[in-house]
């Protein structure tokens, strides 16, 4: 009966807090889509990180959504290509490039050079 | 009573506040650093994001795609890329010249070339344009310049 009581006078305010923050956090995306223009799109953040830049991987970290919205734009076999490229880029991953996914997908596209100096050179040739 | 009412529902106002403003805040800021870098972009640079991750899997194509992935790129991008993109055009139709075989075929495409970008007309620019492809070519074909351009044949 006794710890009722500061229970019941505590839990508007955790629930005030909680729908707060979840609402901040919605208004975001909500915002952005309402009112962002033709260069704050998954596919501009996501042009924006692949040109050589050095501030690319730390900007890296928030393209997960927007990596996966622009490959479901692209055509099947440009997908993975777009997934290559991401892979040596390291646009997932920091600004680290997989070299072994990279390979992965590089053979699987069945192209004619596959060996790590090859990627190593696509990381440089590919920037727009 | 009705103090200590008062009281509490300003509290809960107030803490609902702080928490709309936090949870924006930490939402925000990748968004915000992104905002930021764009703006220091000239308006060409800024307008020409939209467009930068197809190019990029075109490059990728053109760097060490087989070469029925390189023509399947080029065919792609030409029907994509409107004929207002002077210098992407013109470049799509370098590179398909740089990897037709054939001559006539290059004659024909090398001169599409010209009449997207006017200043491919000019056969040291058109040269230096395919050297700058050709370079960028990992694999075969396309790794020199065509025999069109080798050759003395006149300008596009």
């Amino acid at each position: 009966m006794t710890r009722a009581r500061p229970l019941g006078l505590i839990w508007p305010y955790l629930l005030a807090a909680a729908l707060g923050y979840l609402l901040g956090s919605i208004a975001v995306p909500a915002s952005a889509a309402l009112g962002g223009g033709s260069s704050n799109t998954p596919l501009a953040r996501v042009g924006f990180a692949l040109r050589d830049n050095p501030e690319a991987p730390q900007l890296a970290a928030m393209l997960d959504g927007d990596l996966q919205a622009v490959r479901s734009s692209l055509a099947v076999q440009e997908r993975e290509v777009f997934d290559l490229v991401v892979a040596v880029r390291g646009l997932d991953n920091g600004g680290t490039s997989d070299w072994n996914r990279a390979e992965r997908i590089c053979q699987a596209l069945t192209w004619p050079r596959c060996d790590r100096e090859a990627l190593t050179q696509l990381k440089v040739h590919s920037v727009p | 009573m009705r103090r200590t009412l008062d009281k509490r529902a300003l509290g809960v106002t107030a803490l609902f506040a702080a928490a709309l403003l936090l949870g924006y805040a930490r939402a925000n800021e990748p968004r915000a650093r992104f905002a930021q870098a764009v703006a220091s972009l000239n308006d060409a640079d800024k307008s020409a994001l939209p467009s930068a991750p197809m190019l990029t899997v075109a490059n990728a194509i053109w760097a060490l795609g087989s070469e029925e992935a390189v023509r399947k790129m080029l065919r792609a991008e030409l029907d994509r890329v409107p004929s207002a993109e002077a210098k992407a055009r013109a470049r799509a139709f370098v590179r398909f010249g740089i990897i037709d075989s054939n001559p006539d075929g290059q004659a024909a495409v090398f001169f599409q070339a010209c009449v997207s970008d006017p200043s491919l007309c000019d056969r040291g620019r058109l040269i230096a344009a395919a050297e700058r492809e050709t370079q960028a070519r990992l694999v075969e074909p396309g790794r020199h310049l065509p025999l069109y351009l080798m050759s003395g044949h006149p300008a596009p």
